[in-house]
């Protein structure tokens, strides 16, 4: 007969034993408590500093505006962004400003980075991701993610659910943002990021990441009113994600003075069809080269 | 400083040598004493705001209403333009396409015109890569319709996007794509580069398909056009407007938009080429200097890449839209007013430098058909009037001719070559006896429709485009060409001009006259 | 008398092997073949008659050998030391001149009774080409016993092996018949169909031979007419010799994928390799002769070949890798060509291939594709040249034994059309 390599190799299952099904977490059931553990939050730390941060500067000359606003706000806040391409989490959380850096976690699709066991491990470890469904938080998300907030973790979620699929803003789901902010009572600080998606474009096919500048402007942190629903508040976050994407393009003042008048530009582009669409979208900025300075 | 005219040089023995084009080289060579040489037209002063001036053209049309009346919700819309083979060298960013299609979908955007197709008008040249038509319409275009599939290109072999509209009285049978044909409103964007292109041509060849091509790109035809970019003179130039006339008599209601460029070819460090050589300033002398012995030492293929990439710096002269008639009488009258010269009488000899480039083979390689294409075809019928070379003349070209195809974009080409050429180089034998089966063949027909191929029957209509100075003169003679290249497409290799001149004496005596075509940059002979 | 034998000696086969990656031929000076004394071969036997030959051909099979390049398969069909040369016009002792056909079969060997192959007349296939009571060998030329044509000292053949000359027919001529044999068994052989298209790669003797014998017997009826005939050559001498004989297009050997396309209306499946105009095709001709033998051209063969059709393979081939995966997906046929022996042709006439191979000779005067002849003394300039006949503009390179003959002999032979170069 044969030998076998047992036990310098695993055993094989006798064919008489029923097998139970091996039992693998991924998804939504992964354990991702050891990504916190402290160890494993200096690692992240050290990565996010010195990897991360420097390769998204590369990619990506980013502007970061409106961190006054997080001056006065205390730990955690829930910070709510839109979301139109993968370099959305890196730019996003290296710009934060440092006392939320190291103690935010992000919620991430769970059939995207979460299923498979590498990638649960990968993204756990780099941008302290936590698995959650799409379109609404269910409970299980729901209840890990209060727990979270409510020992001290900043979180950072996108409430269209997905990035864009052209250009334009999707709906803002009140089952995220807004109902976690009523339920823990943890401030929301609207986010807008621009300029993302020249850079890592949602296509199809892989392509290297073309240079292009970003901007990440926040916005003034909202509390829910009293006795206002998730719906109600999740329209005034997007309002204000709206507010922060007009000053990005134009400049404090102005968006101010059209959100008082309410003519504040929605973040979902025309009511048309196609072309007409992607035509009004802003065009890709002329990409500045570091040139010698004029003499 | 106003560009001065055209110029037709008298060479004496104070005249410094004459630059000639050798494919992707130059060379120097001394004319004999006694020869003309025609310079081109400086380039004219480009328009200021070319925005604003096509704005205007768009809102006050010839013989139209303005464009933003004609365009209304739920209206089809289908914007046309001519593809990568205008214009030559290709132009820096942005290019004039570009400005003027996103100036009529800025209109469109604001009339809120939903069904919008943008049809890249080929006939039966190559399809355009990504890159090609993000230079032609710019990103933002580019975006905003291709990811939606509505930035076409031609394809004149699929049966479902081909509409037949009817035959003219002499015959020819007009088919076009179908999107465009029953589109409520067909503008059409057009870069009027020679004299040749646009007016009824625009539409009823770029849109066509073979079974309409072949009314007037044979044999037949181009021998009776003298020459094709004098329009009275070009039964090519009636038969595409007895097709046009159809086709805006059938109801398709085309807004054509047209454009001149100025004859700036070549960017500032390659000025020298633009230049005459007693004009050339030291910088001028040590830039050819360097470049001629540089590209000596280069592999061809990197110097091909090299004169590829070169962008000219053409500038909008001149942007007229409307009816497609009116418009092009107007055009017409720029480009000759941009690239006419006077010649007074012809020659026995003409001598000419092809370019490494031709509009057929845009980033790709010059081989032997081409070459004799763009001599043959395009630069011996820059005239009007009479040509510039006698009946029973010589024409005497400067190109290498590599026996060299690129078999991703002409692979018809080569079967051309060595099976039909090497049996005979009569146009009318060619069509009678091997046209059909290569316009049919299925392979060519599948490189055509999902590849980057020209057609199969493309390689034919080069021959064709030879066939009024086949027929008109006495011997072609190649210089520094590839020997078997070169019989083999019934011409005569010569090592060296003093060479060629020894071979043409056989056929016009031992002193001829002869008159060098100095161009690129582009001219139009008025032969009188 | 004086005979070029080829002896088994490890040393210098390896060292013709080495020399021999120089350029065919080039091992000749080193190699185990040697100019020596012998007494002419004894008669085996009854019906065995002495051969005195006037020109012997040198053919790739001979160049292989002497390069060492020939399979291992061979040893024990071949018995050493023997005298090589399979391709003679010869005379007997009456003076009548006589064509060899070399290969030794039952009747040769006197096995009686004979194997089935031989039974039916396909000598080529004879199953007792190691027995009997001669030495193995499977032609004279490979065999201890018979002697060969590069000799003055002669050989001795079998009746059954001899096929008289007729006076029309030239030396040159008539040297030429054994290689049109295998070419016209090659074409009898691959049930051609009328109007296809064939292929063949490779214009040496045997490719031009294949030429001629196909339009020779098709002209004649004898087989179907191919539709197109494409040649792949690879110097222009060839070529035109191509084209001359009937060729329908003969073209550079990296073109004849491009032609055949074209000619049998097929689609390309795949990107052409570098320096190739077009990939493999999805069609293709219908029967493809690869007269080349190397891995590179049984390649080009299958990428040419219609799907169920069939590829020949003509010259002798050695140890090559080709990837066999087309050739399954395709369900091609790969068949060999050897030798020659008795032919079944269209309706249902049985005809001996030598005799069919000098129709075809004197059809086209095929005696002017020897290009030079050599006495044996000079014989490694001879295999030299053989060896690159194609790059010096040679076909078929032969031995003249006439001259020599004439003067030990004393008496003059026959006059001839041709010689020495």
């Amino acid at each position: 007969m044969k030998p076998s390599r047992f036990p310098f190799a695993k055993p094989t299952w006798p064919t008489a034993v029923p097998r139970p099904a091996p039992e693998r977490h991924v998804g939504l059931d992964y354990d991702h408590d050891w990504s916190r553990r402290y160890p494993v939050r200096l690692a992240r730390a050290i990565v996010l500093d010195n990897v991360t941060r420097p390769a998204a500067r590369l990619v990506a000359t980013t502007t970061v505006r409106g961190t006054e606003h997080l001056r006065h706000v205390t730990a955690p806040v829930i910070f709510a962004a839109n979301h139109a391409s993968h370099l959305d989490t890196p730019i996003l959380l290296t710009s934060l400003p440092v006392r939320f850096r190291h103690r935010t976690v992000v919620a991430a699709a769970a059939d995207y980075f979460f299923d498979r066991h590498w990638k649960a491990v990968l993204w756990s470890f780099s941008l302290a991701a936590i698995p959650i469904e799409r379109a609404r938080v269910n409970r299980r998300s729901a209840d890990v993610a209060s727990d979270l907030l409510g020992n001290g973790w900043n979180l950072v979620i996108f409430p269209e659910g997905g990035r864009s699929p052209d250009g334009w803003g999707q709906p803002f789901s009140p089952a995220s943002a807004a109902y976690l902010s009523r339920r823990t009572g943890r401030p929301v600080v609207p986010v807008h990021l621009s300029g993302t998606r020249h850079v890592l474009p949602k296509s199809g096919e892989p392509r290297l990441p073309r240079r292009s500048p970003v901007s990440v402007l926040f916005g003034m942190p909202l509390s829910p009113d009293d006795g206002e629903d998730a719906r109600k508040f999740s329209v005034r976050i997007e309002r204000a994600v709206a507010v922060a994407a007009d000053e990005a393009s134009s400049d404090w003042w102005q968006a101010r003075t059209r959100h008082a008048r309410e003519e504040t530009p929605s973040l979902r582009g025309p009511e048309a069809s196609g072309w007409l669409r992607s035509w009004a979208l802003d065009p890709r900025p002329e990409a500045g080269r570091d040139t010698w300075p004029r003499v | 400083m106003t560009p001065r005219p055209g110029l037709v040089l008298e060479v004496d023995r104070s005249t410094p040598p004459t630059l000639f084009w050798h494919g992707e080289r130059f060379v120097l060579e001394r004319l004999p004493e006694g020869s003309r040489i025609i310079y081109a037209p400086e380039p004219l002063a480009a328009l200021e705001d070319p925005v604003a001036a096509i704005r205007h053209a768009l809102l006050h049309p010839l013989d139209r209403d303005p464009l933003p009346s004609l365009l209304s919700p739920g209206m089809r819309l289908t914007i046309c333009f001519d593809d990568v083979s205008l214009p030559l060298p290709p132009m820096q960013a942005p290019d004039v396409r570009q400005l003027v299609i996103e100036q009529v979908l800025d209109m469109a955007a604001e009339a809120g015109v939903d069904d919008v197709v943008l049809v890249a008008a080929l006939a039966l040249h190559r399809r355009m890569t990504e890159a090609e038509l993000r230079h032609a319409l710019g990103d933002r275009v580019y975006d905003a319709f291709a990811p939606h599939g509505l930035l076409t290109q031609h394809d004149a072999e699929d049966p479902g996007n081909l509409l037949h509209l009817g035959t003219t009285d002499k015959g020819e049978e007009v088919e076009l794509n179908k999107r465009a044909a029953t589109s409520d409103l067909l503008v059409y964007v057009n870069i009027n580069l020679v004299a040749m292109d646009g007016g009824h041509k625009s539409v009823a060849t770029g849109l066509a398909s073979y079974r309409s091509l072949r009314h007037h790109h044979n044999p037949k035809t181009m021998v009776h056009s003298r020459s094709f970019m004098d329009a009275p003179a070009s039964e090519l130039h009636s038969s595409n407007w007895r097709m046009g006339r159809l086709i805006a008599d059938s109801g398709v209601k085309i807004f054509q938009i047209e454009t001149t460029l100025n004859t700036d070819t070549f960017p500032s460090q390659f000025g020298f080429l633009q230049r005459r050589e007693w004009e050339w300033n030291l910088r001028d002398r040590a830039t050819y200097v360097a470049t001629a012995a540089a590209l000596d030492r280069t592999p061809p293929r990197i110097a091909r890449q090299i004169f590829h990439s070169i962008r000219a710096p053409h500038a909008l002269v001149s942007v007229q839209a409307g009816e497609v008639e009116a418009v092009h009488a107007l055009t017409t009258a720029n480009v000759w007013k941009q690239q006419g010269v006077e010649v007074e009488g012809q020659t026995d000899i003409l001598t000419m430098g092809l370019p490494y480039i031709s509009p057929y083979n845009v980033n790709s390689i010059m081989n032997p058909i081409l070459v004799a294409c763009l001599g043959l075809g395009y630069f011996f019928n820059l005239y009007r009037g009479k040509p510039l070379v006698r009946k029973g003349g010589v024409v005497i070209m400067h190109h290498p001719t590599p026996w060299e195809f690129h078999p991703g974009h002409h692979p018809s080409y080569i079967d051309f070559f060595e099976e039909v050429l090497s049996d005979t180089t009569d146009p009318v034998e060619i069509s009678k006896t091997y046209e059909e089966s290569f316009a049919t063949d299925p392979w060519y027909v599948h490189l055509y429709r999902t590849g980057h191929a020209y057609h199969g029957v493309h390689p034919f209509y080069m021959w064709y485009w030879c066939a009024h100075a086949l027929d008109h003169l006495g011997r072609v003679i190649v210089v520094g060409g590839d020997p078997a290249a070169v019989r083999r497409m019934g011409f005569s290799p010569a090592t060296s001009l003093d060479d060629a001149l020894e071979i043409a004496s056989d056929v016009v005596g031992r002193s001829p006259s002869l008159t060098h075509l100095h161009t690129p940059p582009l001219l139009l002979a008025d032969v009188r | 008398m004086k005979a070029l034998v080829f002896e088994r000696n490890l040393p210098r086969f390896a060292a013709s092997r080495l020399a021999s990656t120089f350029g065919s031929g080039r091992g000749a000076a080193i190699g185990p073949l040697r100019l020596a004394e012998t007494d002419p071969p004894a008669l085996p036997g009854p019906g065995w008659t002495r051969v005195i030959p006037r020109l012997s051909g040198i053919c790739g099979s001979d160049l292989a050998t002497l390069d060492g390049r020939s399979s291992r398969y061979f040893e024990h069909i071949v018995s050493f030391p023997f005298v090589p040369g399979h391709e003679v016009v010869g005379e007997l002792e009456s003076g009548e001149r006589v064509v060899l056909e070399p290969v030794l079969g039952c009747v040769a060997r006197g096995i009686d009774p004979p194997c089935p192959a031989c039974g039916r007349g396909m000598l080529g296939d004879c199953e007792r080409i190691a027995f009997g009571h001669l030495a193995p060998g499977l032609q004279t030329g490979y065999c201890a016993d018979t002697g060969g044509g590069w000799s003055h000292a002669g050989l001795v053949a079998h009746e059954s092996q001899l096929h008289a000359v007729p006076d029309a027919c030239s030396d040159e001529d008539a040297v030429m018949v054994e290689p049109v044999a295998c070419a016209t068994h090659a074409v009898c052989d691959a049930n051609l169909e009328d109007t296809g298209t064939v292929a063949v790669l490779g214009a040496g003797t045997l490719g031009l031979s294949l030429v001629a014998a196909l339009r020779a017997l098709s002209s004649s009826g004898r087989i179907a007419t191919p539709g197109a005939l494409l040649v792949g050559a690879r110097y222009p001498h060839q070529r035109r010799l191509a084209t001359d004989l009937g060729a329908t297009a003969a073209l550079a050997p990296d073109q004849l994928t491009r032609a055949v396309r074209r000619r049998s209306g097929s689609l390309s499946v795949a990107d052409p390799r570098p320096g190739r105009a077009t990939g493999p095709l999805s069609g293709g001709a219908d029967v493809v002769f690869d007269c080349v033998g190397s891995a590179g051209s049984i390649a080009q063969c299958l990428e040419m070949v219609r799907p169920r059709g069939r590829v020949v393979l003509v010259g002798m081939p050695g140890r090559v890798q080709v990837d066999l995966a087309p050739l399954w997906q395709r369900e091609i046929r790969l068949a060999g060509a050897y030798a020659y022996g008795t032919e079944t042709l269209r309706a249902g006439e049985r005809v001996r291939t030598f005799d069919l191979a000098f129709e075809v000779v004197a059809a086209h005067g095929l005696g002017r594709l020897v290009s030079a002849t050599y006495p044996i003394d000079r014989f490694e300039e001879a295999v030299q040249h053989a060896g690159a006949a194609g790059r010096r503009g040679a076909v078929k390179v032969a031995f003249d034994l006439r001259r020599a003959n004439e003067r030990r002999t004393g008496r003059a032979s026959r006059p001839t059309t041709g010689g020495t170069p």
